[in-house]
């Protein structure tokens, strides 16, 4: 970088390609690493949000029976009741606040993270509220007859959701999933408050330098647009993976007829 | 006592059976039992509440009263591992429900690695024995969409073969199908019945009913109204409301 920038001079009729250019050259360094770490932030932060999503969601799925014994009843209860009061208040607050509270008051009861740390957890546990309810709807959305299916079979209910339902609810949930990933790589921007080094941060100290913040925030937009293309055609493209193939081959019975034809 | 002693054993016993949904009641107090190697079918008009009785056999729904016995040990009352109770009782539906997300095959060797704890190979090969049976074994690559529905319910009860169930319960199994394809899944029961297959069968298909059960069950608003053979039942029908149920079909 420092022979590059070395080698290059300010441009001085302020011509807004030249700036970019400039900019772009100059500070590539601090863009790719705030590419990195939004990229990073948002796709752990997705992942870890589905595993909290996928544990709120099924459990909001088991049903309590009459005949259950009461420390059942009560246990299942009061982990519904726990998981129903973290949507709501992950889901009805804005994460850039969230941010601000965890960073500045997990301090307070002797927890102490940093700001990267800080921002992968605000992230996951965000992601986490909204996937639960996209789980619960993907569980809802699989026919009940392949619930029935699996019990009368002799299946326990997380088996019948593991082995049967949840694949056929993450399916419905892809395009959730997909949404949030490009969700999560704009929003990673909040994190700049808790002076987390993501896109945004980076945009904010190139343009600090010379001032030019329409040159640097137009660099940082094109790099967020990339990003988001580029993932939504991944996930496109997983989802077709998921689908399977169209037609299937016969399984050969020794007859030679069948041999060959789909 | 000769006759007695020559009868099978008692599978299933149904004792004054109720089920209500709010303050409808569905079912009213049924009896009924099942031998060993009996072929049950419970026939009458929709809404007599057919379906809602075979539920209640391996409890998909809740009975509200009464008593279900499963060789002689009350199902409802006492805990008894429900998951082992159901493996053991095995069912076949009207909307088939193979697993969408899983092949053939692998329908089929679910129930018996997860809840029979069998290895693969074993599972695999009874699998591929009863689809074969059922005349699907070429198609154990396909997915469940991709097939007929007389060919997904021929697999549904391979499925429920391969768990070594002691009774299989069928649902209306033919009702969702079409003419030629009824003919191909009664194929399969006809047979699965000459095997001596313990079955309760509710059907609309009163000549299967009548050529294939050895006990024929006709209900009407959620009651028994009369249970014997089944030439008994057709041929010789005590109540005139099995009469009039029957007289289209005797007729046609």
């Amino acid at each position: 970088m420092f022979v590059l920038s070395a080698s290059l001079s300010v441009p001085t009729d302020g011509n807004f390609a030249d700036w970019v250019i400039f900019l772009t050259q100059e500070y590539g360094g601090i863009f790719l690493e705030g590419c990195m770490w939004t990229l990073l932030i948002a796709l752990v932060g997705t992942v870890a949000g589905c595993v909290i999503g996928f544990i709120c969601g099924s459990i909001q799925t088991i049903e309590i029976q009459d005949t259950d014994p009461l420390y059942k009843k009560l246990f299942i209860g009061i982990l519904k009741l726990i998981f129903n009061i973290y949507v709501e208040v992950f889901r009805g607050t804005p994460m850039m606040v969230q941010a601000m509270v965890m960073y500045y008051g997990l301090p307070m009861i002797g927890i102490s993270l940093a700001a990267l740390p800080c921002g992968f957890l605000v992230v996951s546990i965000n992601t986490g509220a909204y996937m639960a309810e996209s789980v619960r709807g993907g569980i809802d959305s699989v026919d009940i007859g392949q619930f029935e299916a699996g019990k009368a079979i002799g299946m326990k209910h997380f088996e019948i959701l593991r082995f049967i339902v949840m694949p056929q609810a993450i399916r419905n949930i892809m395009p959730q999933i997909g949404n949030q990933l490009v969700i999560n790589i704009k929003d990673t921007s909040v994190l700049n408050v808790i002076s987390v080094s993501e896109l945004f941060f980076a945009g904010k100290t190139a343009a600090s330098v010379y001032y030019k913040y329409f040159e640097s925030f137009f660099i940082v937009a094109v790099i967020y647009l990339c990003l988001t293309l580029v993932i939504s055609r991944i996930i496109r493209f997983i989802e077709k993976k998921m689908d399977g193939a169209a037609d299937y081959s016969l399984e050969s019975t020794g007859s030679t007829e069948l041999k060959g034809e789909v | 006592m000769a006759e007695k002693k020559r009868k099978e054993e008692i599978v299933i016993r149904v004792d004054d059976l109720k089920k209500s949904f709010g303050n409808h009641q569905v079912l009213k107090g049924v009896d009924f039992h099942v031998r060993k190697g009996d072929v049950t079918c419970i026939i009458g008009a929709s809404g007599s509440g057919k379906t809602t009785l075979l539920r209640c056999l391996n409890l998909l729904e809740t009975p509200t009263s009464g008593q279900i016995y499963f060789h002689e040990q009350p199902i409802t009352k006492y805990k008894m591992n429900i998951e082992q109770f159901r493996s053991r009782m095995g069912m076949v539906f009207q909307s088939f429900n193979l697993f969408n997300n899983m092949s053939v095959l692998d329908n089929c060797m679910l129930g018996p690695i997860h809840v029979l704890k069998k290895n693969k190979e074993e599972a695999r090969e009874e699998a591929e024995k009863y689809l074969e049976k059922v005349g699907m074994h070429p198609q154990i690559n396909a997915m469940p969409h991709q097939l007929s529905g007389g060919q997904k319910q021929r697999v549904a009860i391979a499925r429920a073969l391969c768990m070594h169930p002691e009774v299989i319960l069928f649902d209306e199994p033919t009702s969702a199908l079409d003419p030629q394809m009824v003919g191909e899944v009664l194929a399969v029961m006809k047979e699965m019945a000459q095997e001596g297959i313990t079955m309760v069968i509710v059907t609309h298909e009163m000549a299967f009913a009548r050529d294939v059960s050895t006990k024929t069950i006709f209900m009407k608003d959620g009651s028994v109204v009369e249970q014997g053979s089944p030439e008994r039942i057709f041929y010789n029908p005590t109540s005139p409301y099995t009469a009039e149920f029957l007289a289209r079909f005797m007729a046609g």
